[in-house]
Order: structure tokens, then C-alpha cells, then sequence
């Protein structure tokens, strides 16, 4: 039996009036890979970004409901944001690594959660790197600017970056739609990869990615949570009429 | 027919503003030379003494006129850099505030103040300057300063009267943070929303994430502050009112002093009286102008990559 690493209960959002949300009750299990597929506009990223509290940055957000992690609301007053976002943490659809050295990008988690010294540092960056496939291509020229890599290689290093502070959630928002193909089969490998270890919750267009890597999908159509199961019982067998439509392509 | 087609090919508006073009570059080429040509005169008789040595003896005698121009163009270069100086933390703090900050209902206000001010004619800082600021400055730092740290040689000049290279230069400080401030303000918020996301995400606090974010936009920075610096050497009035107006070529904060600008404005009257005044005059207005154009070229350069680096 997998246990539940995070879970939402009857979360509502609202954007000033609009609300994005609706009762959205999902279970996230631990070290699998979820997708959230849906039609643009439906909420999934909107989701994805309750869990880190990352929509705390938006003015007028409004959210009702419960998202816990190991059991704890992460959304109570006592809770530490910081500390939450170290434990959960997330990759980006454009790849936005910070304008410095490819170590320091890696190192910046790490440091600012207070890890000072220099020989540590350099352990936790090989191991990120080497975690994120990456380390091989950039081993000699850690110094060099992050900008100057590819974009594929860019994105590798926003995923090292984000498991450099260790965290035991990854969320990724649509983690391979601004790259070429061949990196987005490495990154769907790395993905495969890096569930063994982490709890991966991943916002996907691409209906093939979803039943590639996830183990299970969720469908989000217009705010709500339509349908959720194993991926192979989504794909092959919807219960939902709106499920089967969108992964047959008849709309979305 | 054929001729009608013709016709409606031709572009109306290239052509109409093609002159006013080519009298902003026409006019551009031909100030530049009218300085050349009547600073002539005073380059060929002094040489490069003209601009290394401080003198300034008008003689009615041409042969006993003497003038070094080092004291005014050093003056113009220090009380930018002081006024550069002063800028660089106003501007950056108030950037921070005004995108970060504050509530929605003072941004707007902010702003527009900000912009009014940058835009103020400048006599009005002027006369501020000098009955408000000058007289403030004397009696509450600069006295305090020369009392208890005249042993560094930057406050050992008695501030008397007030007017000196420090008020100048302090004055300039306040003239072009609003300026400075602008330009750092629109790069801060041109900063892609994802890049500040990738900050928060991993957990770092509202300082960690400014602190990444000023040295994201450092060249939008040094481009504001050059460009904030070429404002202040060509600054006239304001300067004058409040420099001391004399000849005076040292760092010592509390000296008057001269700079190119305002050399101009209090000596041009009567240069007519010499031989060569005028002449030299045109050589100090020439290396402004040369010095400026080389100031705004670097800083609008410098903005032009960082636009390009973030638009990518």
C-alpha cells in the first residue's frame, strides 16, 4: 500500500472574484509520479503552485480548503514557508536558471538554507548534477555561466538545483514544453529516475509524456478535478465521458 | 494611370520626415564644429596646458592673457562622481520600493512624483539649494565634520561660506536620483516573473530573493548611473548657485570650486572684453561636449545590451 505524501481537501480558489478552483480533493502518493492533464486554462498549474504556496506571490488570491503534507495543513499559521518550499520543491516550464556560475546555481539552495562550508557545497553540487544527468557535460566548466547553456542542459540544471536542497516533493510545471525532443525524453528518463527517491507531481500538455512516466493522472477541466485513478485505468478505461473525450483528442 | 501607381508608391511620411533628420544631424555636425573652430584659437596658442594647468589670468594685454581650464573640468568630473555616488543608493532603494514595496495606491503617486521631479527646471534646485541646503549642510556636517575629523584631509578646508564642491555635488545627487531611479525602476520590473519564481521556489526569504534580483539587473544599473552621471556634468544652473565659483583644484569637500558648466555661465558675460576668453570658453564647452557624448554613448549602450539580454 503506497502511502499519501501530500493531499488536498476541498480546496477552493478565487483570483479577486474569479474562482479557479473548485472542491478539488486529491490524494498525491508518495515516491509515484502524478500528472495533471487538462485543457489550457483549466487550473492544473494553478494547482501545482497551491502546494508550494508559490500563488502566495499573487495579489487577490483567495484559497479555502486544506493542503497537507504528511498530514500537516501547510496553509496553518505556524507553518514555515521557507522551510515548506525547501520541502517541496519545483521546476519551472521555461528554464530559469539565475544569471551566475552553474555552481552557484546548484549551491544557491543549499546556501541559503545555511550550508556554509565549501567542501560540502561541492559534494552536494556533484551529487545534484550527477542526479540531474548533467554532470558529465558540465563537469569542467562549472564556472562558466548557467546562461550559456542549452536549453535542455538549462532546464537539467533548474531540476539539479531544485533536488540540491533536498526536498521530497518535485513539483514540475510543464517541465519539457519549451524543449526539443530529444531532451524531453532525457528529462522524461530523468523523471522515471528521480521517482525512485522523490514524490513527483508533474503539469503536462502532452497527453503521451503523462502515459510515458506518470503512475497516476489526474483530469482537470474548467477549475475542477474531473477524474482521477491509475494512469493506465485513465487512459484505457475513463469512467468519465469528459475524460475519454479529452484523451481521444475530440477537444482540448 | 501608370503615373497614379507611381505616385501611391511613394511613401509620404519618409519623405516628410526625412528633413527634420537631417537637420537634427546637420545641426548635430555642424555645433560640434562651430566649437571646434572657436576653440582653435586658445587649443593653438596654449596648447595642451589648456586643459592640465589652473590659471585664469584675463589680462587686457593678449599677450599676458594666461588660462588652464584643470580646475573646472576636474571640478565638473568630482561633483558627478560625488553626485553619482549619492544617487546610486537613493535610486536603487527607491526602485525596490516602489516595484516591491509599496501599496498600490502610493506606487502610482510615487511614480508620477519621481517623473515631475526628474523633469523640474533646474533653477528651482538651484535656489532651494542654495538658501535651504547649502546653509544646512555648513552648520550641521560640514561644521561637525571639520570639528571632529578635520585630520582627513577630505574635511580639512574650513567651510565658511558652504558653497563648495560637496554642496554641488550633494545638490546633483538629489537633481538625477530621480533620473537614475527610472531607469533601475522600469529594469526591476522588467525582471521575467519566472525568474523571481525560481528564487521563491526554493525557499529563499523576500531579501535573499532582492538581493539575486539588484545583481540580475546590475548593467541596467551602471547604464543608469552613467547616463545619471552625464546629466550632472552638464548641469548649469543649479551648480553655479551653489559651487563658490572660484579656481580651486583639489579634493578637499569644503573648497569652492568651478565646474566647466558654470565656468561658462559666470565668465561667458564678459569674455568679449578678451582676446582669448572666448576662445577658451569654446575649449571647455568642447570637452563637455566631447566628454558627454563619450558618457552617453557608454550608458546607452550598456542599457541597449540589457534590454536585448532580458528580451531574449
Amino acid at each position: 500500500m503506497t502511502k499519501i505524501k501530500m493531499e488536498t481537501k476541498n480546496l477552493n480558489l478565487w483570483y479577486g472574484e474569479k474562482q479557479a478552483l473548485f472542491d478539488i480533493n486529491l490524494p498525491i502518493y508518495e515516491k509515484k509520479i502524478t500528472a495533471l492533464i487538462g485543457p489550457s486554462g483549466c487550473g492544473k498549474s494553478t494547482f501545482l503552485r497551491c502546494l508550494n504556496r508559490l500563488n502566495d506571490l499573487i495579489p487577490n488570491v483567495r484559497i479555502e480548503g486544506e493542503v497537507l503534507l504528511d498530514g500537516k495543513n501547510i496553509y496553518d499559521k505556524d507553518v514555515d514557508v521557507y522551510e515548506l518550499r525547501k520541502r517541496v520543491g519545483m521546476v519551472f516550464q521555461k528554464p530559469n536558471p539565475f544569471a551566475m556560475s552553474i555552481y552557484d546555481n546548484v549551491a544557491f539552495g543549499p546556501r541559503i538554507h545555511g550550508i556554509k562550508d565549501k567542501k560540502e557545497l561541492d559534494k552536494i553540487v556533484e551529487w545534484a548534477l550527477k542526479k540531474a544527468a548533467l554532470w558529465d557535460e558540465v563537469k569542467d566548466e562549472l564556472h562558466k555561466n548557467a546562461l550559456s547553456l542549452s536549453g535542455g542542459q538549462q532546464q537539467r540544471l533548474c531540476i539539479a538545483r531544485a533536488i540540491a536542497v533536498k526536498p521530497e516533493v518535485l513539483l514540475m510545471d510543464e517541465p519539457t514544453s519549451a524543449l526539443d525532443p530529444i531532451s524531453t525524453l532525457k528529462i522524461e528518463e530523468l523523471m522515471v529516475e528521480l521517482a525512485k527517491d522523490y514524490t513527483i507531481v508533474v503539469v503536462t500538455h502532452n497527453m503521451q509524456q503523462a502515459s510515458r512516466v506518470s503512475d497516476y493522472t489526474a483530469f482537470f477541466l474548467m477549475g475542477k478535478l474531473i477524474e482521477f485513478g491509475e494512469t493506465e485505468q485513465i487512459f484505457l478505461n475513463p469512467q468519465k465521458k469528459e475524460t475519454d473525450d479529452y484523451i481521444s483528442g475530440r477537444f482540448g | 494611370m501608370d503615373l497614379k501607381k507611381l505616385l501611391r508608391k511613394i511613401d509620404e511620411f519618409k519623405i516628410i520626415t526625412l528633413p527634420a533628420i537631417f537637420i537634427v544631424f546637420i545641426l548635430f555636425v555642424l555645433i560640434l564644429g562651430f566649437y571646434f573652430f572657436n576653440a582653435l584659437p586658445a587649443i593653438e596658442r596654449y596648447g595642451i596646458d589648456l586643459f592640465i594647468t589652473n590659471v585664469w589670468k584675463a589680462a587686457e594685454e593678449p599677450a599676458k592673457e594666461v588660462y588652464g581650464l584643470a580646475a573646472p573640468i576636474w571640478g565638473s568630473i568630482y561633483t558627478a562622481t560625488i553626485a553619482v555616488l549619492i544617487a546610486l543608493p537613493l535610486s536603487i532603494c527607491y526602485a525596490i520600493f516602489v516595484n516591491d514595496y509599496a501599496p498600490k495606491k502610493l506606487k502610482y503617486p510615487l511614480i508620477i512624483i519621481s517623473d515631475i521631479m526628474a523633469g523640474l527646471p533646474t533653477i528651482i534646485y538651484g535656489i532651494w539649494g542654495a538658501f535651504i541646503l547649502v546653509p544646512l549642510l555648513r552648520d550641521h556636517i560640514m561644521k561637525f565634520l571639520y570639528e571632529h575629523f578635520s585630520f582627513i584631509p577630505l574635511f580639512d578646508y574650513p567651510p565658511l561660506s558652504g558653497y563648495c564642491y560637496l554642496s554641488a555635488g550633494i545638490l546633483l545627487g538629489i537633481m538625477v536620483t530621480p533620473f537614475a531611479a527610472a531607469i533601475i525602476r522600469e529594469a526591476y520590473a522588467m525582471i521575467p516573473s519566472v525568474y523571481k519564481e525560481g528564487l521563491v521556489a526554493l525557499g529563499a526569504t523576500r531579501y535573499e530573493t532582492t538581493k539575486v534580483l539588484i545583481k540580475y539587473i546590475k548593467p541596467a544599473i551602471i547604464s543608469g548611473l552613467i547616463l545619471a552621471f552625464g546629466r550632472a556634468l552638464g548641469e548649469t544652473v543649479a551648480v553655479s548657485l551653489v559651487i563658490g565659483n572660484s579656481f580651486n583644484l583639489t579634493y578637499k569637500l569644503f573648497a569652492p570650486g568651478y565646474t566647466i558648466s558654470s565656468l561658462i555661465a559666470n565668465q561667458f558675460g564678459n569674455a568679449v572684453l578678451y582676446e582669448y576668453m572666448t576662445s577658451v570658453l569654446y575649449s571647455a564647452g568642447l570637452v563637455l561636449f566631447v566628454v558627454g557624448l563619450i558618457v552617453n554613448i557608454i550608458g546607452l549602450y550598456y542599457l541597449k545590451r540589457w534590454r536585448e539580454h532580458v528580451s531574449h
